[in-house]
């Protein structure tokens, strides 16, 4: 290795013009020159192309997009429509109303879809970044003209996420109060097991509605007992029938209440009769006695006698009636014409 | 007694130091001078011309066909694999421009420089410390021609026009692979590529990977030929020029990638 570069150094001197002047390269400054017009027109179409890609040789319209935020939107971005590139924000500033304003820049080929009622919208989504969207309806309205300013109408996703997150956890952290062990469905849920494992026992539903075995045993013992009752009071109401029988004979039956009131009743009507007669005459007497009277007053010693009866008479009239009456409770002919 | 061991060791650090930024400024001394004659039309003689298209032919038309079918190849699986990442991910209407801005703007440049500078780099420094060496150039001297400008700088100028060129041969394949990986053969993807290439290589990119291109060309050639023309004009030190100049090249060309990045996404 070390032997190799001595023996070659004695003829380098005289190989020194080699490198710069020999070794000719058949039509060398012709091939460097065609590779330098290469480059060139390489470059130049690169940045002709480039300049292309961004407008630069389109004539465009102006759009003004205001919004209260601007966040995520950079100049070159692009408005869409129908998913279409139709323009590209040129310009963002904050305007003297505190509102963002974004300076769109529309090829005039591509303003024929933007018209008076375009909507403007700006969606930010969790992954990706802001989009302008325009969205025209009426293709038959008059175009958007030039320099023209709209609101944007924004869409973002992930601004209501902390809200929504917010409310899912409290919907989480209940679900959880309701489902752990301690919490009441935990808890009615263990009751319904005990009482369907009562009901599944041997007195089945009733020992699950009265909470044990033993209560369920009372309430048929009870049960047992109403039945026994019912037996006797059937019995009973037998012989309440049998009862009412007898007394129905004994009321309305021959020989019964009845028929001997009845017979009181002629006796009645005979002693009345004796009465009246007895009436006639006493009629007859104080008649006689009112002519007597004007004459003498002595005699009324003897009527005051008479009177006496006669009150006396009354009050056994009185009497029978008021015996009638208690042993005959419906009034028939209950009316007794007194003279 | 004791400070003088200090004092001496201080001295070494010091030397080195200064040996280092002394260095450093030919580099951008003569990148400089370089510059100034390429765009002045009088430094351009018959010898220097000639000179200009060797390193031109040496660097890029020889490597053409080569160059053309690896980056083709290189691209395509780069392509390839961010494409099918961006679709398992569910970024497909990304991929194609993600695969475009990384492949245009940082890896086809990256891998112009790298390619240039192993190859050409390496050359041009052990060509010049040979000369160095050899006092060739000194001997151009006394024949009346300055060494800078019929040795030194058409080899920075040819080192440009190549890096310059290659990057667009590069760049225009990878275009042309995003497009057809995409859309294939038809030409109704036109319309929707245009518009990215539009939303992507706005002028601040643009601009940036021109500078970056024409930075990468000068570094490859002028900071090889610093190197090798700081050497002592023994033979044994010929290896180490070439080694200096291989690793100030590579440090540069990190610097110059890491600053185009720091600049387009800081």
């Amino acid at each position: 290795m070390d032997s190799t570069p001595p023996p070659q150094t004695p003829p380098e001197p005289s190989r020194e013009p080699v490198p710069v002047t020999s070794a000719p390269i058949r039509h060398l400054e012709l091939k460097a020159a065609l590779l330098l017009v290469l480059t060139a027109v390489l470059v130049s179409g690169y940045i002709g192309y480039v300049l292309y890609a961004r407008g630069i040789f389109e004539s465009t319209q102006r759009l003004v997009l205001t919004t209260d935020n601007s966040e995520g939107v950079y100049v070159g971005m692009e408005m869409t429509f129908a998913g279409f590139s139709i323009g590209k924000v040129r310009r963002i500033e904050l305007g003297d109303d505190g509102r963002a304003h974004i300076h769109i820049a529309v090829p005039v080929q591509n303003a024929r879809w933007l018209r008076v009622s375009s909507v403007f919208t700006m969606e930010r989504a969790l992954v990706g970044g802001t989009r302008i969207r325009a969205f025209s309806g009426q293709l038959d309205d008059p175009p958007l003209p030039e320099g023209a300013e709209r609101q944007v109408l924004r869409g973002d996703s992930t601004e209501e996420l902390p809200a929504l997150i917010a409310s899912v956890k409290g919907l989480l952290q209940n679900l959880q109060a309701l489902t752990s062990a301690d919490s009441s469905l935990g808890q009615s849920l263990g009751n319904v097991r005990t009482v369907t494992e009562r009901m599944a026992g041997g007195s089945g539903a009733l020992a699950a509605a009265l909470g044990s075995e033993a209560n369920a045993n009372k309430v048929i013992a009870a049960v047992d007992r109403t039945n026994k009752l019912l037996d006797s009071l059937g019995g009973v109401s037998a012989r309440l029938d049998q009862t009412l029988v007898k007394t129905d004979q004994r009321v309305f039956g021959r020989d019964g209440i009845m028929d001997e009131t009845q017979k009181v009743v002629t006796q009645l009507n005979a002693v009345l009769g004796d009465a009246r007669e007895s009436l006639k005459k006493a009629d007859a007497v104080l008649a006689d006695a009112q002519k007597i009277s004007s004459n003498a007053r002595g005699v009324t010693d003897g009527l005051a006698g008479l009177r006496e009866e006669v009150d006396a008479s009354l009050r056994k009239v009185a009497a029978l009636i008021d015996e009638i009456n208690r042993k005959w409770p419906f009034k028939r002919d209950t009316e007794l014409k007194l003279p | 007694m004791q400070s003088h061991p200090i004092r001496k060791a201080l001295g070494k650090q010091g030397a080195a130091l200064h040996a280092w930024a002394a260095g450093w400024w030919r580099v951008f001394h003569f990148g400089a001078i370089a510059l100034v004659m390429a765009v002045s039309p009088s430094a351009y003689d018959r010898e220097t011309r000639n000179v200009m298209a060797r390193q031109i032919y040496f660097t890029a038309l020889q490597i053409l066909p080569g160059f053309i079918l690896v980056s083709a190849l290189a691209c395509y699986i780069v392509m390839r694999a961010v494409i099918t990442a961006a679709s398992v991910y569910g970024f497909t209407e990304y991929a194609q421009d993600m695969a475009m801005r990384v492949l245009v703007l940082d890896l086809v440049p990256m891998f112009v420089a790298l390619f240039v500078a192993v190859r050409s780099g390496s050359a041009i420094g052990t060509e010049i410390v040979l000369m160095h060496i050899n006092g060739e150039l000194d001997a151009l001297q006394r024949r009346g021609a300055d060494p800078m400008r019929h040795a030194l700088v058409p080899r920075v100028i040819g080192s440009v026009v190549s890096v310059v060129a290659l990057i667009a041969v590069g760049g225009a394949i990878s275009l042309w692979l995003a497009y057809v990986e995409v859309y294939g053969l038809s030409p109704w993807g036109i319309q929707d590529f245009t518009r990215s290439v539009g939303q992507i290589f706005d002028p601040a990119a643009t601009l940036g990977l021109a500078l970056k291109s024409l930075l990468f060309g000068l570094t490859v050639a002028v900071i090889p030929i610093t190197a090798s023309l700081d050497m002592p004009r023994v033979m044994r030190f010929a290896p180490i020029g070439v080694m200096n100049g291989l690793v100030r090249l590579f440090l540069m060309l990190a610097l110059i990638e890491g600053a185009s990045l720091a600049t387009r996404y800081l």
